[in-house]
């Protein structure tokens, strides 16, 4: 299976990577669209920044995913391609999946009404390649077998 | 081979996936007093204040065609009362037998009801079932003023609920503090504040003596003498292994039932796993009942794998509880309250965090308002890393994989070390 390889040594604290995720995860996946009129998702991946060091992170997609096992109602779960994602309309906002996620990179939305919402990279299941693989403009994020 | 799990929630349905992982044949039956389908059982005070209904699948563990996608037989409605190791069968309370290979014992736990005069009275409920849940749902039209007995994660969170809904509600703790286990003072702090925003009433270092009132609960006597006029008490007080059924059997138990590290009982072909058991604690290393969900389903899913004979290991969990009381988010895990070992942490705008280390380990952390990245501290209390050369960086609001060692980070990240 392949996950985006992050090679922190290319990476340039450029955030398109989050530009790129932000966009595809959109309803219109327009980029004016999604930055100024709809409701913009949040980016699944997160670029941390300490100079020199600057670096990409999101999902690994572990075999024996943490989260998944932490989950209360199996809203975090693997799909058909072996990513893990979560279900949106059974997603409640626990947060028991951000307590248990090793690499830290499971965000909250707080947005909604009642539910909150947790948010991870879901490798984009739209896309041959995530769209942050194809935007980093370094070969930061590399689609790899894993 | 034959295949039976007693229970039908974390536990049992993760062992339920683990043995179809690689056994397709094998018989499973699932027994359950219950007639539901498994269900979130952290959702019941979202439940009983209508929030989420039966009606929707959030409220579900698993999705409806789970059982037979996994080619599972069940008997929901039906109570296992008792267990026949030498003749390997499990007697129902309609006097069925059903005979196993395999048992799987996942039958949760019960609530504990301190003793307390006048506790039989209408009104008076628990809550960690659905059936109990269904039973104070339907009693919630008749409620103005609840008492919560115990303020742990159920009752502070059902507090939380009812108050939201306009019910009057005095939260009744033994300890100095609420969630006493899962947070510390300062930490607890912030909860006690959250809820009294919210109009709830806190009775620390009390408890409940007497229940009065004809049929129904009038008022509740507290052991400092002070009463409190209620029509309604929800006991929260704690959950405990359900030994019920194996109490005269050959299993052992202590507080919970006694596992080994395959989650197996003493009884070799009897396995046990959940709210039942009590499995090893790694932080303070010796066995011990932790009834959290993130640990039935490792449980249960180590016991399905061991069920097939694929000897895997249960390297050992420790305490991890999420919570959002108000407009607070708390996150706790392994040992949060002690001044035996190096403590460090910091208060600031929104946000507490704290840490407690022993010799060089993680063993314990708080974080209240921000709890971003929470799950990197399990990993490193889950794997006794040294953490004498990041330990200052944890108080970080910004705390990531920038801190970390490059190549160590890129490893981790690379999933070359697990």
């Amino acid at each position: 299976m392949k996950i985006v390889k992050i090679n922190e040594d290319n990476c340039i604290y450029c955030h398109l990577c989050e530009v790129a995720c932000v966009v595809e995860h959109s309803q219109s996946k327009d980029i004016i669209k999604a930055f100024k009129r709809e409701e913009k998702p949040t980016a699944r991946c997160g670029v941390e920044f300490n100079y020199p060091l600057s670096l990409s992170v999101m999902c690994r997609h572990c075999d024996d995913a943490p989260c998944m096992e932490a989950c209360q109602n199996g809203a975090m779960h693997r799909d058909d391609r072996g990513y893990v994602v979560v279900n949106e309309d059974k997603c409640v906002g626990c947060w028991m999946c951000v307590m248990a996620c090793p690499y830290g990179v499971i965000k909250r939305d707080t947005r909604r009404d009642v539910w909150g919402l947790s948010t991870k990279c879901d490798s984009c299941p739209d896309r041959d390649v995530p769209a942050c693989v194809e935007a980093c403009p370094n070969n930061a994020l590399m689609f790899e077998e894993i | 081979m034959k295949i039976v799990i007693i229970g039908n929630s974390v536990a049992g349905i993760n062992a339920v996936e683990a043995v179809r992982e690689k056994d397709k044949i094998s018989e499973i039956k699932v027994i359950s007093d219950e007639q539901t389908r498994a269900y979130s059982h952290p959702l019941l005070p979202n439940f009983v204040v209508g929030d989420v209904s039966r009606a929707e699948e959030r409220f579900y563990y698993r999705e409806r065609n789970f059982y037979e996608k996994h080619n599972v037989k069940t008997l929901l409605g039906r109570r296992a009362v008792k267990i026949f190791p030498k003749n390997k069968y499990v007697e129902l309370d309609n006097e069925e037998k059903v005979d196993y290979d395999k048992l799987l014992i996942a039958c949760g736990g019960k609530p504990f009801v301190p003793s307390m005069k006048g506790v039989e009275l209408n009104g008076v409920h628990t809550l960690t079932n659905i059936k109990a849940a269904d039973k104070l749902k339907a009693d919630l039209p008749n409620i103005e003023h609840c008492v919560v007995v115990g303020g742990g994660l159920i009752g502070s969170k059902i507090a939380e609920k009812l108050a939201k809904k306009g019910v009057k509600v005095t939260l009744v703790e033994l300890m100095r503090r609420v969630l006493f286990p899962v947070l510390d003072d300062a930490g607890a702090d912030y909860v006690h504040k959250e809820l009294k925003n919210l109009g709830v009433k806190l009775v620390l270092e009390d408890s409940v003596v007497e229940l009065k009132g004809d049929k129904r609960v009038k008022e509740v006597v507290l052991s400092s003498g002070k009463t409190i006029k209620a029509n309604s008490v929800i006991v929260a007080v704690g959950v405990r292994p359900n030994l019920d059924f194996v109490a005269d059997s050959d299993i052992e138990v202590n507080k919970g039932i006694i596992v080994n590290d395959y989650m197996q009982t003493n009884i070799d072909t009897i396995f046990a796993a959940g709210d039942v058991v009590e499995a090893y604690d790694i932080v303070i290393s010796q066995k011990r009942p932790i009834p959290i969900l993130p640990l039935a389903a490792r449980q249960g899913r180590v016991a399905g794998l061991n069920i097939i004979d694929s000897n895997v290991k249960y390297k050992g969990g420790f305490p991890t509880n999420s919570i959002t009381i108000g407009n607070i988010s708390f996150i706790s895990m392994g040992i949060v309250d002690s001044d035996e070992f190096e403590v460090l942490k910091i208060k600031k705008d929104g946000e507490y965090r704290k840490f407690l280390i022993h010799d060089d380990k993680l063993i314990g952390a708080i974080l209240v308002g921000n709890i971003e990245k929470a799950g990197m501290f399990n990993w490193m209390i889950q794997n006794r890393f040294d953490v004498s050369w990041i330990k200052d960086t944890f108080l970080n609001s910004d705390f990531g994989w920038k801190y970390f060692n490059k190549a160590f980070r890129v490893l981790r990240l690379d999933r070359k070390i697990k």
